[in-house]
């Protein structure tokens, strides 16, 4: 009999253990760290601003352990790894209603938007970022679409 | 040893059972809970103190209260004439107010102040072709309580995202509830070409074999390319989506109350139509599924100034520069609360009360699509990007000539999203069957309501939420948001929260007794959506299931038409929340 108590005891104690174990790291102490990492990692830096180099715009792919992996949606200027190339043209050529005036420099920075995932032990979120992509010197502009 | 044992026993027992222990603790009303009822109970009486005493011959209530002086809002038309006025289609809400007050107080007088109400406007303020004299040009003058028009002398019946308390007018007076319902339809829609009016004539006589027809083939035909071909032939009947709600929801509660089911088969027909013509990749819907059809000259639209519908359509002229796909129907920045939020709550709803498990899965597919693509977070608040609904990125493109959507050099910016997305988002998770269904959306809440500073909703289901007790959002929807939440899963947590933001409600909506906007806005509204908000929670604190209380759908009531502006000179044409419920009391002074 006493060897049953002390068995109860000991997994009484194993559960108060568990539910008392303030270390580990809860699904929403996750969460908060997800959002953490979308607004403080630094990928948002350059977001607001007219991008106008070729280069690494220097993404972060980790923050305290979370994993932060992109996607973009127009990959020939800004790849998944965020690593920009001035586009050759302009993004919208535009033009007046009869289509014969055209309205130079108007619409020629392209917005890039780049899908997020972040990640940690398992549990994901996404985000977005979108950037601001100028064309490169000398851009081409003759692709009217009205 | 016995004992031990037991003892033992029963404390790895309150071990196990320790989170739903605290799950399920008893609700303890407080005198906070009660100084929240207070403060709409003093609202209400309020509201009828004053609304009454303007003119004792008469049991309808002005649209919003003068808060300083007791004063009904007025329309002043621009021969100067100052018009106190009622207009029902804006007042729903308040009904709705009204019998969840009786509800949760037990005193039937304020549910009979909602039916005398309604039972002196529906027999006496209902055309004898069936519209009832409301909605965006037409009100009664609380003067002479006669009709008057807002527009010309003739106004059309306008009704966007209304969705009228029916329950309570058929209770009233079924016949002019069901006689209203079919003239809607009648008044308002095409039967042979899906043409959607937006404006109903009074002229347009009775037809008591609405709904009679056979149903035709879907007017959106997919083109070669997979994409849904929109029809450039509407004559400037365009079906607007905001149009399509009220009589959608209209003709489904007819079907409701007299057991016909034709009228649901052309609700749902015309539903399908935005289904049909949202696009087959993103899942985005459309504001309306037909173009105008060119009916003017070429000279005649020359000026691009000139955005008459009969020039074709509007998006087409002034978005040319994306070519094809910069249609109207296509647009994603404009109009979205008519789209993703009063459009969805109506198919939400009606798709669980009347059956029609489509219009669930429409609503998550048009949500999905719209968060999926455009959500974005920027300095911390939730943003729309704007875009065409195949996912073409409009943002930062500047309009090089004006036209229907603004002046030439505007720019496109990020789209506001304001908390009035929580509710559609939470309800059509809500009802859908399947938890792998639920995720993407619930996914998105959980971030969209994080970034409102509601703190952390949990995990689906409601398991481990996180939420900010100290909340300082004092919002409607946020509040019907918890408390729905807890209805859903019983997790206390969402009740804390809920309970929070009714005081933040309490502490920063209600000045001078009534509930207002913001504490310098001079007029209190009787459509606003916090008093029942409110009630709900006192419901739910008294043990009330949601369903036993009024239901929120919409808060879309206005009124447009011609008046003097505020420079007392110049005729001009605007609404009434820009013209009547911006006013602050320094105006006033």
């Amino acid at each position: 009999m006493k060897k049953l108590l002390g068995i109860i005891s000991l997994i009484a104690i194993a559960l108060f253990l568990v539910a008392c174990d303030g270390g580990k790291e809860t699904s929403e102490d996750i969460f908060a760290l997800l959002m953490e990492a979308e607004d403080l990692s630094g990928m948002k830096n350059k977001m607001g601003t007219i991008i106008r180099e070729d280069g690494d715009l220097g993404l972060p792919k980790q923050y305290k352990g979370v994993q932060i992996t992109y996607k973009s949606r127009n990959p020939e200027i800004i790849n998944d790894d965020g690593v920009v190339t001035l586009p050759g043209e302009c993004w919208i050529e535009s033009r007046d209603q009869k289509g014969e005036k055209v309205f130079e420099g108007l619409n020629d920075n392209w917005p890039v938007v780049i899908d997020v995932t972040l990640s940690y032990k398992g549990i994901e979120r996404t985000a977005k970022l979108l950037f601001v992509v100028a064309p490169r010197e000398g851009y081409t502009c003759d692709k009217y679409k009205g | 040893m016995k004992k031990v044992f037991t003892l033992a026993t029963l404390f790895i027992l309150i071990l196990v059972a320790w989170p739903s222990v605290f799950a399920r603790q008893r609700i303890v009303y407080t005198e906070e809970d009660y100084a929240r009822l207070k403060a709409v109970i003093d609202h209400v009486e309020n509201i009828l103190k004053y609304g009454k005493r303007y003119n004792p011959n008469t049991e309808l209530l002005p649209d919003a209260i003068n808060t300083l002086t007791g004063e009904p809002a007025k329309w002043v038309f621009p021969n100067r004439a100052s018009v106190p006025y009622a207009d029902l289609a804006n007042q729903q809400n308040f009904f709705r107010t009204l019998v969840a007050l009786s509800t949760v107080t037990g005193n039937p007088k304020y549910k009979n102040q909602a039916v005398a109400s309604l039972t002196e406007f529906m027999n006496n303020y209902q055309d004898p072709n069936g519209l009832f004299y409301w909605g965006g040009h037409r009100v009664i003058n609380l003067d002479t309580l006669e009709v008057q028009s807002t527009e010309n002398p003739d106004g059309p019946h306008e009704l966007k995202n209304m969705m009228p308390y029916y329950e309570l007018m058929y209770e009233v007076n079924p016949e002019a509830t069901l006689r209203f319902m079919r003239q809607l339809w009648t008044a308002h829609y095409e039967w042979d070409t899906s043409d959607l009016n937006r404006h109903g004539s009074y002229s347009t006589a009775y037809d008591k074999n609405a709904f009679g027809l056979p149903i035709p083939d879907d007017v959106i035909k997919m083109g070669p390319d997979g994409r849904p071909i929109i029809p450039e032939d509407s004559p400037g009947k365009l079906p607007f989506v905001n149009s399509a709600t009220d009589l959608s929801y209209a003709a489904l509660t007819l079907s409701e109350y007299t057991l016909d089911p034709a009228p649901k088969e052309w609700a749902k027909y015309l539903m399908r139509q935005y289904n049909l013509a949202s696009d087959p990749v993103t899942g985005m819907t459309v504001y309306q599924f037909k173009s105008t059809l060119v009916t003017k000259s070429p000279q005649e639209c020359s000026d691009p100034a000139y955005t008459n519908s009969g020039c074709g359509d509007r998006a087409k002229r002034q978005f040319r520069d994306f070519g094809p796909i910069a249609r109207e129907a296509n647009i994603a920045w404009k109009n979205t609360q008519a789209m993703y939020v009063d459009n969805i709550l109506m198919l939400v709803e009606s798709g669980r009360k009347y059956n029609i498990p489509e219009f669930i899965q429409w609503a998550r597919q048009y949500l999905e699509g719209y968060l999926k693509y455009a959500y974005i977070r920027v300095n911390g608040q939730n943003k729309i990007i704007p875009m065409f609904i195949d996912g073409t990125v409009t943002y930062g493109y500047v309009f090089p000539e004006v036209g229907y959507y603004g002046p030439s050099n505007s720019r496109l910016d990020y789209v506001e999203m304001p908390t009035t997305y929580i509710l559609p988002i939470l309800r059509t998770i809500l009802n859908l069957k399947k938890n792998e269904d639920k995720i993407v959306l619930w996914n998105y809440l959980r971030d969209i309501m994080y970034t409102f500073g509601i703190g952390d909703i949990g995990e689906l289901g409601g398991k481990k939420p996180n939420l900010d007790l100290d909340t300082s959002i004092d919002d409607p929807f946020a509040l019907m948001a918890m408390l729905e939440l807890y209805d859903a899963t019983k997790n206390i947590q969402y009740l804390n929260v809920a309970r929070t933001i009714g005081n933040n409600m309490l502490r920063e909506k209600f000045h001078r007794g009534f509930f207002v906007e913001d504490e310098v806005l001079l007029y209190s509204r009787l459509d606003q959506p916090d008093t029942l908000a409110l009630l709900i929670l006192d419901g739910v604190l008294k043990g009330f299931k949601i369903d036993d209380l009024p239901f929120y759908l919409a808060d879309s009531g206005y009124i447009h038409g011609y008046l003097l502006a505020n420079d007392g000179v110049v005729e001009d044409r605007d609404y009434s929340h820009r013209i009547i419920y911006t006013k602050t009391i320094y105006d006033w002074e």
